[in-house]
């Protein structure tokens, strides 16, 4: 049974039904409670997902038992398996999980039509104007909360209240399996006990900088004027003065757009091998394209990221004429950023990002006689085949040896 | 090598060869001009090997022979010496002494030898009037493609008939087409090729120098275009490369025509440019019964609309093109009327102007979509 509000606050004024209507889901150690859906055997144990305890990577997800270790996300594998000698390594299996994403949003989406998965394990949901079907956002929250674990078996954390911000540390707050209501009027006491780090956007530089002013709690920060917030940290002063209150500068935008489209690789063990190279390059380029065409979207700067062995990072762009959507446009860019950058050392990663998006394809050509479009056509052809029977089945030659999945 | 020469003289002359010295160059003897006395002439050089320039001024010489300088170092000098003669000296190491009065200056040179020997002219083909030719460049050189990799863009494409000259550039997006009536004397078949881009501007350049109604003289071998004009000679390395079929992308049922004036349509077009995508350049043109509209709207700077009252009796249009393009275009053709002939929203639209019965000048620019 899932904990109901952990937190209420005294006094409180009645919920005013439509105040705190943003719930924040966010899956419990999603990868790995997927992975213990298989294995139940695992239950109760350390188990890490992110590949073998001796290989290069990181950590994708840790169960509540690792984390006890103090293993995280992004640790290297090899230091989690020193941290914890016991844990049970699992490789990721991205599709699987991308499989439960999709259900669970389906779910979702019973509940509110402002769905915003804001990434593969953590949504937002605007539940104004649903009373009538589902009742009161905190019962609403409650019912969505059991739907999720009696469909998919997966724990997850909510958080409701006013703002996004306010729901989705409430969300963090209540895990693992809680649900967290703040109500209206109650965010600031809420926050103000909390360290700072706990409000999304507050990094380690951030902290560091209000650490040296004695700030360490939400409250403490909130007591700061917003000028002199504004004096020390520009307009990230004036963000944080508002963060502080509980209040962000979100509305509830369907599909917001990205800003870029990335992909990158690391390899199992570091390469030089220029046929591999290449070949991942045109996977990830043309999984990048899709995201693009996908998201209706023409990109006008193409970026290469090259990580060598040692972690010493270059990357290097170049800007086309006229913005593409066209996955053999950013990979002929792409291939001569490599061959002018690649220094020819050992390759741990290599990336790709697209980005300065407009929304069509602006200048039309002279002379290639609607080449372009038919290109566009072809393109578009392939991606709804993908969709249909997955990615990988319909790529350019040039990708074969270049995808992590098969 | 040992000659005197007149300051005013020779800063002329050597900033005409300065566009082709290389400046940063891994051949240093490329940075160098090459300084020949000959018989009473002093004759200077200077190439970056794709183009070369060859010029001469008199000169007292007292002793032939040559020696290379430095070419921006030598005009930075020259420049800033009184007027009057300039004596130059070939020293030992391939020095070269300079002394104005009682001044004097040695400058580091490197040896005649080595600097790179021009081709020859060959006998000239045609002799074109100096003003036909700037005319012609100056109507089709803008639409040149800036980007290293359309090699065969980088270009106008020039065919000289019997009975006239047709130049044409394009850089994929728009194209600029001219033709003009000139008889040529002994030309016995279209001669086409492909002049590089900066070559033109180096042509523009000596032709601006020369006189009303001088004439240049024009040759080729396999790999070189040769231009003289009087004691100076331009020669550029040949664009190999298929210029592509331009006649094709000729837009010939271009119904939807409004006829408007140059200088109102070049001024609201400035003036809504103003308010374009800062990336883009985006404006709309919308033709209907009223007229023209000229919009445009940047999500940073505002919007813009402006109308122009002209009769037009087609199906209403609307329209998005490059302001640049527009503007480019406008800014060489002569004033007066301008007629837009526009097709569909997908289709080249081509613009004429028809105040100047001397040349059948016109303008194809593909839209965008907006």
């Amino acid at each position: 049974m899932p904990k109901l509000a952990q937190f209420r606050a005294t006094n409180a004024p009645p919920p005013a039904s439509f105040a705190t209507r943003i719930l924040h889901v966010d899956m419990d150690a999603f990868f790995v409670s997927v992975e213990l859906l298989e294995r139940p055997e695992l239950r109760g144990k350390p188990v890490v997902v992110g590949g073998r305890r001796d290989q290069r990577g990181v950590v994708s997800a840790a169960s509540y038992e690792a984390r006890k270790f103090g293993i995280q996300s992004a640790l290297p594998l090899r230091t989690a398996a020193r941290l914890c000698p016991a844990a049970v390594f699992l490789p990721v299996r991205h599709d699987l999980y991308v499989e439960y994403s999709d259900r669970i949003a389906a779910i979702l989406e019973r509940y509110s039509p402002i769905v915003e998965m804001a990434s593969i394990d953590e949504a937002y949901i605007d539940l104004a104007g649903t009373e009538r079907l589902h009742g009161p956002p905190l019962a609403a929250a409650q019912k969505l909360h059991d739907a999720v674990r009696r469909e998919t078996g997966l724990p997850c954390s909510l958080g409701l209240a006013s703002t996004r911000l306010v729901a989705k540390v409430a969300s963090d707050q209540a895990k693992p399996h809680g649900l967290l209501w703040v109500p209206e009027g109650a965010e600031q006491s809420f926050l103000a006990p909390l360290d700072v780090r706990r409000i999304p956007g507050i990094g380690k530089v951030t902290e560091a900088a209000l650490k040296s002013l004695g700030i360490g709690s939400v409250g403490q920060l909130a007591a700061l004027p917003a000028e002199q917030l504004e004096r020390v940290f520009g307009q990230w002063g004036a963000a944080l003065y508002r963060k502080a209150r509980g209040q962000d500068a979100y509305e509830f935008v369907i599909d917001a757009e990205p800003k870029s489209i990335s992909h990158n690789r690391t390899f199992d063990t570091d390469t030089v091998d220029s046929e591999l190279l290449g070949s991942t390059l045109s996977w990830l380029c043309q999984k990048a394209g899709k995201r693009l065409r996908d998201a209706g979207l023409w990109g006008r700067t193409v970026t290469l990221t090259l990580r060598y062995a040692g972690f010493t990072t270059v990357t290097r762009a170049k800007t086309l004429r006229e913005p593409s959507n066209l996955d053999a446009v950013f990979l002929a860019e792409l291939r001569a950023l490599f061959a002018a950058h690649w220094t020819g050392k050992p390759l741990r990663l290599v990336g790709v990002a697209l980005t300065g998006f407009t929304h069509g394809p602006g200048q039309m050509g002279l002379l290639d006689a609607g080449r372009s479009e038919k290109r566009e056509r072809l393109a578009r052809a392939a991606d709804r085949l993908r969709d249909r029977y997955g990615f990988g089945k319909i790529r350019l030659g040039s990708s074969l040896d270049g995808d992590e999945e098969d | 090598m040992e000659f005197t020469v007149g300051k005013a003289e020779l800063v002329k002359e050597l900033s005409l060869t300065q566009g082709v010295v290389e400046r940063k160059t891994t051949i240093p003897i490329l940075s160098n001009i090459l300084c020949e006395a000959v018989a009473e002439r002093l004759v200077l050089t200077a190439t970056d090997l794709e183009l070369s320039i060859q010029s001469s001024c008199e000169a007292k010489v007292k002793k032939e022979g040559g020696g290379t300088i430095p070419a921006k170092k030598l005009l930075d000098l020259v420049r800033l010496l009184p007027e009057g003669d300039i004596r130059f000296k070939l020293l030992e190491n391939h020095w070269v002494q300079i002394i104005s009065d009682r001044r004097t200056y040695k400058l580091v040179g490197l040896s005649k030898d080595n600097f790179p020997a021009l081709p020859a002219f060959p006998p000239s083909l045609v002799r074109i009037p100096c003003k036909i030719l700037a005319d012609l460049i100056a109507k089709t050189s803008f639409a040149i493609s800036s980007e290293e990799s359309r090699y065969t863009l980088s270009g106008s494409l020039a065919i000289l008939k019997p009975e006239g000259i047709v130049m044409v550039a394009t850089d994929g997006h728009r194209l600029a087409l001219v033709e003009t009536d000139y008889k040529f004397e002994g030309l016995p078949g279209e001669v086409r090729t492909l002049v590089p881009k900066k070559a033109l501007s180096e042509i523009m350049r000596l032709v601006n120098e020369a006189d009303e109604d001088a004439q240049i003289e024009f040759g080729q071998d396999e790999s070189h275009l040769f231009f003289r004009l009087g004691p100076r000679l331009l020669i550029s390395r040949k664009l190999t490369g298929q210029f592509p079929n331009y006649e094709a992308v000729l837009p010939r049922d271009n119904n939807k025509v409004v006829v408007l004036d140059r200088n109102e349509f070049q001024d609201a077009l400035r003036r809504v440019s103003q308010l374009a995508d800062q990336r883009s350049h985006a404006v709309k043109l919308t033709l209907a019964r009223e007229g023209i509209e000229l919009s445009a709207s940047s999500p940073d700077y505002g919007e813009a609309k402006e109308a122009i009252e002209r009769e037009y009796k087609g199906d209403p249009i609307s329209i998005g093109f490059n302001a640049d393009y527009l503007l480019d275009f406008l800014a060489t053709s002569a004033e007066g009327p301008i007629s837009l002939e526009l097709k569909d929203e997908q289709s080249a639209g081509q613009l004429r102007p028809e105040g100047d019965p001397s040349t059948r000048y016109r303008y194809v620019v593909m839209p965008m979509r907006i």
